[in-house]
């Protein structure tokens, strides 16, 4: 009994210790003040509107709307492809190809945004709208791998030889037997590409120039020469999206069934 | 894959053996060897690293054994998993902002504190290397939590029970059973923090408010301050070595062991 509520203490302190800093950046959001003040002073939506008419950030954070839109787009088309391959194809160096599927999960990601500058400066193209792209893509591509092979590992192959026993074309089946079963796994990829672009510095500070700054390279500015309570409006836009993506990844797939790992 | 991956690192890789008065030339990794400013600064980052992997270790282990052997409710369970993994879906920079928040000197930490009359005088937290390792461990613990649990989930609860029947208590059966059993969880866990820990550019960078180093910042500086790509290039190459030691001593300790790393499904 005591051990229950030691436990249940000490896990209710880490989700305040979790939640603390996030909550905070919301109570000082609306303080009137003009200056950052915890606990805040007051209460407006104020440095919303300001964010919202403010040009620089708009432009920011629509850039990297259109990018993530983009990254999530080719990242899904290869990374389905890519799990399918790896999954269901028999050849050698199956392994070694997906170790280096997945490897940018722990490698350096400055080290590869670094190695990007370095090779879009060469070929001609850094600091544009398709290098950013591309580095996003080697850093996203590796969650959608992950979720589809794990979705075809509990796949069920036999619904497939049915289809094609009945006379269905393999696109037919494609579309009507696999697509829908493995769904899920498609949507979990689709929303973590999207989030790890949508909130990737490592490779875009150094693809960004002045007329080219994603939204979380401006916020990385602003946190270093300017903290002021439209900051604070601006994180919390970025975490009420993180709230949103939780909640789409809760209704698609299930929350605890897309994070315990069963 | 390879070509979007490798050749970026590959070509970094040449050019950090490349000087444009010396032509092929090992100069950048000998200004490394011989410069002490640079074992200073790797030294504060694997210490950072290790201490980042030992308290989320702790913090992430307890909290992930209450999530799977205590937490049953469904809806509690979810909304704790929730809670557990916005921070890994918000960027760092908003992450680093909330932590200046809570440990500014006028922040909520020593609001709070004086509220309580535990201290009189604001603690200077802020733009140290205690308040980079508070903020830092914050951003990995989800990733720490989920390792683990998946691994705890998938422990056979036949084994915990015929423990019980055995006369074991709950501590020696976790000592006994539980804690070995999920010792992969807590290799892939460590790992995974540890390189990202040794790797990560922008809470430190937020949290030191210029004052403390790590690899990664040095790395910026050569490219994006003093423009010697060479010097910066041979950095990476040492830090991506250094990542690779990590991983060497990983699957030496893990050998044969099933993978058992957090997949998202």
């Amino acid at each position: 009994m005591i051990r229950r509520v030691l436990l249940g203490s000490f896990a209710g302190l880490m989700l305040c210790y979790l939640a603390a800093p996030l909550v905070v950046i919301f109570a000082v959001s609306i303080t009137t003040t003009r200056f950052l003040k915890f606990p805040p002073m007051g209460f407006t939506f104020n440095w919303y509107v300001q964010f919202f008419s403010d040009a620089n950030y708009m432009d920011a954070f629509w850039l990297s709307i259109r990018l993530a839109v983009v990254v999530t787009i080719i990242a899904l088309l290869l990374g389905v492809t890519a799990g399918f391959v790896l999954s269901r194809g028999d050849f050698r160096g199956k392994n070694a190809i997906s170790a280096a599927f997945l490897s940018p999960l722990v490698l350096p990601t400055v080290v590869f945004g670094v190695a990007m500058l370095q090779f879009a400066t060469i070929l001609g193209f850094a600091h544009s709208f398709i290098s950013l792209v591309i580095g996003h893509i080697v850093v996203v591509l590796p969650y959608v791998v992950r979720t589809t092979l794990a979705t075809l590992a509990r796949f069920d192959t036999t619904t497939e030889e049915a289809a094609l026993d009945l006379g269905a074309r393999p696109f037919t089946t494609f579309m009507l037997v696999t697509l829908p079963q493995i769904k899920s796994g498609i949507i979990a990829g689709g929303l973590f590409a999207f989030i790890f672009s949508y909130s990737n510095v490592e490779i875009s500070i150094f693809q960004s120039r002045d007329a080219l700054i994603t939204f979380p390279v401006k916020l990385f500015d602003y946190v270093q020469y300017s903290l002021d309570p439209l900051l604070a409006a601006a994180s919390a836009i970025t975490v009420l999206f993180a709230i949103a993506a939780i909640i789409l990844l809760d209704l698609a797939v299930g929350i605890d069934k897309a994070l315990s790992g069963r | 894959m390879l070509t979007c991956f490798g050749i970026p690192l590959g070509m970094m890789a040449l050019s950090s053996l490349h000087s444009d008065e010396a032509g092929w030339t090992l100069a950048n990794y000998g200004r490394i060897i011989g410069s002490a400013y640079f074992w200073g600064v790797l030294i504060s980052t694997l210490r950072l690293a290790a201490i980042v992997t030992a308290s989320t270790l702790i913090l992430g282990y307890t909290l992930a054994y209450y999530i799977v052997f205590h937490l049953h409710n469904g809806i509690a369970r979810r909304v704790v998993y929730a809670i557990l993994i916005t921070p890994l879906f918000t960027s760092a920079i908003v992450l680093s902002f909330g932590w200046i928040l809570m440990l500014g000197p006028a922040g909520a930490i020593n609001h709070w504190l004086r509220a309580l009359g535990i201290i009189d005088r604001p603690l200077d937290l802020l733009y140290s290397w205690t308040g980079i390792a508070i903020a830092l461990t914050y951003t990995m613990l989800p990733l720490m939590v989920l390792t683990i649990s998946s691994v705890l989930q998938n422990i056979d609860r036949v084994l915990l029970a015929a423990s019980a029947d055995l006369g074991g208590g709950p501590f020696a059966t976790f000592v006994a059973v539980t804690f070995p059993l999920s010792l992969p969880g807590v290799a892939t866990g460590s790992l995974i923090v540890f390189a990202l820990s040794v790797s990560a550019y922008v809470v430190p960078s937020i949290m030191s408010g210029g004052r403390h180093l790590v690899i990664s910042m040095l790395i910026y500086q050569q490219y994006m301050v003093v423009f010697d790509f060479g010097f910066g290039a041979a950095l990476s190459i040492v830090l991506l070595i250094v990542t690779f030691i990590i991983i060497g001593i990983y699957s030496v300790v893990l050998e044969r062991s099933s993978s058992t790393a957090w997949e998202p499904t």
